[in-house]
């Protein structure tokens, strides 16, 4: 691959925000990290005209667009991201095995769910989703 | 001269009768009367010898009560008695109520053998009798040859009926004194039950009142002993809780116990709910032999019964009463006592009720202090468990580029490589406890189950041998009302402590058994899991409940049972745990019966379903109802269908011959995916994520109803 994945990291906790993205910068994906939903909103709407995203990795649990910690925050920002760019790849991450936010997720357009913790395959995930997308 | 003789002879009769007559009327103690009696008799008309004979309960025996002399108290002691109708004139005299004259030797030789009375020539028996009625014989004996005439016996026989008469008086007089006596006794008990009845009934605290009783017992009715025992837990054993005086003290502080249905009396008192009597000890000589109570010479035993509901009645210990003096105790003894003892059942009930009351708090304060630790730890190990998820991430990293460092001496790259794996292995134990504490609270969604699907399927997700796990299913089992994902986790832990206990078991086996049960008026359904390990020992007990207690060394956070206890609170369940008698420990899950409230809806009709599932429970009812509802099912327990064209088709995730993916797989090539519906008792992220992916229409929680399944497939 010539040309540089890009890929939108939207984590609150900052020691997970910055290890997650040194093992994706490490696998040589250029990440743009983003602190909560508005944020991110506001930097997704700004490369999309310049250059998309490949793909978005986005916590559950953080504050919304109100600036309020939600649950479902991270499915809000789903919503809008898809909304800009259908095609775009969304994994979501969680600390929480549950199972019908993970359906919500998928339903709202999100390619998969991660429950943080078991994160080793992560990775291989990203690679698969990107390799799927790029086939 | 002999008519004048005969005459005078007569009348010296008739005399010493009236003489005996006045003299004994009056005589009212039997025992003196009959002395007295044949004294006179002896002394007035100068025979050799007289006695007196009275019939025995039986009436079959004619037992002498008084003799002349010395003769005659060597015959009373020796407990002289001739047989009713015998061939003694005594005999003949009590059979026909007929007096009887024998003159001399040669003519009935028989009848003067007696060796205490050599010189008897003539005897005379004369019958006591008041009206019809005989109650005895009167003997007179003579050194004379022929010493009686027929007249004799005429003026005799006036005197043995007034001899009869005063008995007769003297008998009723003892007996009224007795029935009074006993009445006056009775009253006297009955006052000092109704005593010991006010004095317990309003004492709740059991110790002061078991003391106050046996106190009171022995004060108000002067009794040398009395106890009371009650049943232990087993009702196997009556343990002696309070006995009196320093005796008592001192059996109490030695752990006496007797065994129920055993030979002493409390235990038969108890096993056959009755009271018991020992009056003395040639009687029952067993049961004096308590080397505390040396003195004792009867007891009584008063099994303590109270009521429950209006048809039973539970023992629930015994008393003991004990006297000095032997007999103490009549049969008209034990209803009053009983009465008292009755009075201290229920006094001892409530008290008892009280006690439980006290333990059903201390139990409610345990486990609500369990909740409140377990929700703080919680909420700590959230927090916690978030800080630490970089840590197994950043150890991944920095392996991979140790792996890179060629300049660096080998044996420093494998200390840092070791010093990597123990930050991990802490990092990954930290995120197990978070699993095992948040896992439980989140996504709570309860629905009617069939507890025995839940049940097989965390069997056959864990693999057990199926040789290790044997059911026992209680027909007609009812739903229950539970996640069945969180009911799947609590499970997994029973069984797999079930599974970790019996490592160095012989013959591993765990046995399931399912069946309904009710508790306080609410229905559950239970689930048993009994294994055959080494139970579990008293102080582990508690705090096995306890979060991050555990037996099997630091690589256990020790939440599993913890675990469960939450789950089967957040259901409205519990948990219990015992020990088997037989050996093994058990736990018990009670699950909260459903009520059916729930209304069928409509379920899709004309349509041909393949349904992918073992035959079991779920997939039979769900087989019946779509055949039932007008649709054609076919069924493939591994998947090996052929796959023609179904309107749908149900997968269970959880397939003992076969694999869920593999089966997916296989009907997302053949383009049906979309049609396809993936059930599971248990749903976790990954799985459903997976399953998802081969583009099924959807994977949810098997429906257990009728109205859950028309709803998912409507």
């Amino acid at each position: 691959m010539d040309e540089e994945i890009k890929i939108l990291l939207v984590d609150d906790e900052r020691m997970v925000r910055r290890s997650m993205e040194k093992t994706l910068t490490r696998a040589g994906f250029y990440v743009v990290t983003a602190e909560d939903t508005a944020s991110a909103l506001e930097l997704f709407k700004e490369e999309l005209a310049e250059e998309p995203f490949d793909l978005a990795l986005l916590d559950l649990n953080m504050p919304n667009f109100e600036g309020v910690p939600a649950a479902n925050a991270g499915l809000e920002l789903l919503s809008e991201l898809v909304k800009l760019q259908p095609t775009l790849p969304v994994v979501v991450l969680t600390a929480f095995d549950e199972v019908e936010r993970a359906k919500d997720a998928v339903a709202r357009g999100a390619r998969a769910y991660f429950v943080k913790g078991r994160e080793a395959g992560l990775l291989e995930l990203v690679n698969e989703i990107l390799g799927t997308e790029a086939a | 001269m002999e008519k004048q003789n005969l005459s005078e002879r007569r009348a010296a009769l008739l005399q010493a009768g009236a003489q005996v007559s006045r003299n004994i009327i009056s005589i009212l103690d039997p025992e003196e009367l009959l002395q007295k009696t044949v004294d006179i008799i002896c002394e007035e008309f100068g025979f050799y010898y007289a006695g007196v004979f009275l019939l025995d309960e039986t009436g079959e025996w004619a037992v002498l009560h008084s003799g002349r002399g010395a003769a005659g108290a060597a015959m009373v002691g020796e407990g002289h008695k001739l047989k009713v109708g015998g061939l003694s004139m005594i005999g003949a005299a009590t059979g026909r109520n007929q007096a009887l004259i024998a003159l001399d030797v040669g003519e009935e030789p028989v009848h003067f053998k007696n060796p205490h009375l050599p010189l008897t020539r003539s005897e005379m028996a004369l019958p006591l009798a008041v009206g019809d009625t005989v109650i005895g014989a009167l003997t007179v004996q003579s050194v004379e040859e022929a010493a009686f005439t027929r007249d004799d016996i005429t003026a005799l026989q006036a005197m043995a009926d007034q001899l009869a008469i005063a008995i007769h008086n003297a008998r009723l007089y003892s007996q009224n004194a007795r029935l009074l006596k006993q009445a006056s006794r009775r009253a006297r008990l009955l006052e000092a039950a109704a005593e010991v009845g006010a004095g317990v009934a309003s004492i709740l605290d059991l110790d002061t009142l078991l003391h106050k009783t046996v106190d009171i017992i022995c004060s108000a009715y002067d009794f040398y002993y009395a106890g009371v025992f009650l049943l232990d837990e087993t009702s196997e054993w009556a343990v002696l809780r309070a006995g009196h005086g320093e005796a008592g003290a001192n059996m109490v502080a030695l752990g006496h116990k007797l065994q129920v249905g055993g030979l002493s009396m409390i235990g038969t008192a108890i096993a056959e709910r009755k009271a018991r009597i020992a009056l003395d000890v040639g009687e029952e000589a067993v049961h004096f032999k308590n080397p505390h109570l040396p003195l004792t010479r009867s007891e009584m035993a008063l099994p303590l019964v109270v009521a429950e509901g209006e048809n039973h009645a539970r023992v629930i210990g015994a008393v003991t009463v004990q006297s000095v003096e032997e007999a103490a105790f009549s049969h008209e003894d034990i209803s009053s006592l009983q009465a008292m003892a009755d009075q201290l059942a229920i006094a001892l009930h409530n008290a008892h009720l009280l006690h439980e009351l006290e333990i059903a708090h201390a139990e409610l304060v345990r486990t609500k202090t369990y909740e409140a630790v377990a929700t703080a730890t919680t909420e700590a190990i959230h927090w916690i468990g978030n800080k630490a998820l970089p840590i197994t991430v950043s150890v991944q990293r920095l392996r991979d580029d140790l792996s890179d460092l060629s300049d660096v001496a080998p044996e420093v790259i494998e200390s840092l490589l070791e010093d990597l794996t123990l930050i991990d292995d802490s990092a990954k134990l930290i995120f197990a406890v978070k699993e095992h504490l948040i896992g439980p609270a989140r996504e709570y969604m309860p629905a009617p189950a069939m507890i025995e699907d839940v049940v097989r399927d965390v069997v056959t997700q864990m693999a057990l041998p199926a040789e290790l796990v044997s059911y026992k299913i209680a027909p007609n089992l009812p739903l229950a009302i539970a996640d069945t994902t969180q009911l799947n986790r609590a499970l997994t832990y029973v069984l797999q402590n079930a599974v970790e206990a019996m490592q160095k078991a012989p013959a591993p086996h765990i046995q399931v058994t399912l069946a309904p049960a009710e508790e306080k008026g609410a229905l559950y359904v239970s689930v048993r899991v009994a294994d055959v390990g080494p139970g579990i020992s008293a102080s582990e007990m508690d705090k096995m409940w306890a979060a991050f207690y555990t037996t099997k060394g630091a690589k256990h956070a020790g939440l599993g049972l913890s675990a469960c206890l939450q789950i089967m609170k957040q259901i409205d369940g519990k948990i219990v745990a015992a020990n088997r008698p037989e050996g093994g420990a058990e736990f018990t899950l009670f699950i909260p019966a459903d009520l059916g409230t729930q209304k069928p809806a409509e379920l899709p009709a004309g349509r041909s379903l393949l349904l992918v599932d073992d035959d079991d429970v779920w997939s039979r009812f769900v087989e019946e109802l779509l055949t039932n509802a007008g649709n054609s099912v076919s069924r493939a327990p591994d998947g090996e269908a052929p796959l023609s064209d179904f309107d749908l088709i149900l997968v269970d995730y959880t397939l003992s011959g076969g694999s869920c993916t593999k089966v997916l797989a296989k009907i997302a090539k053949a383009g049906m995916a979309d049609r396809t519906l993936v059930v599971s008792s248990n749903l976790r992220v990954e799985q459903t994520m997976e399953l998802m992916r081969f583009g099924v229409r959807d994977v949810i929680v098997k429906p257990y109803t009728h109205a859950a399944l028309a709803a998912k497939l409507g």
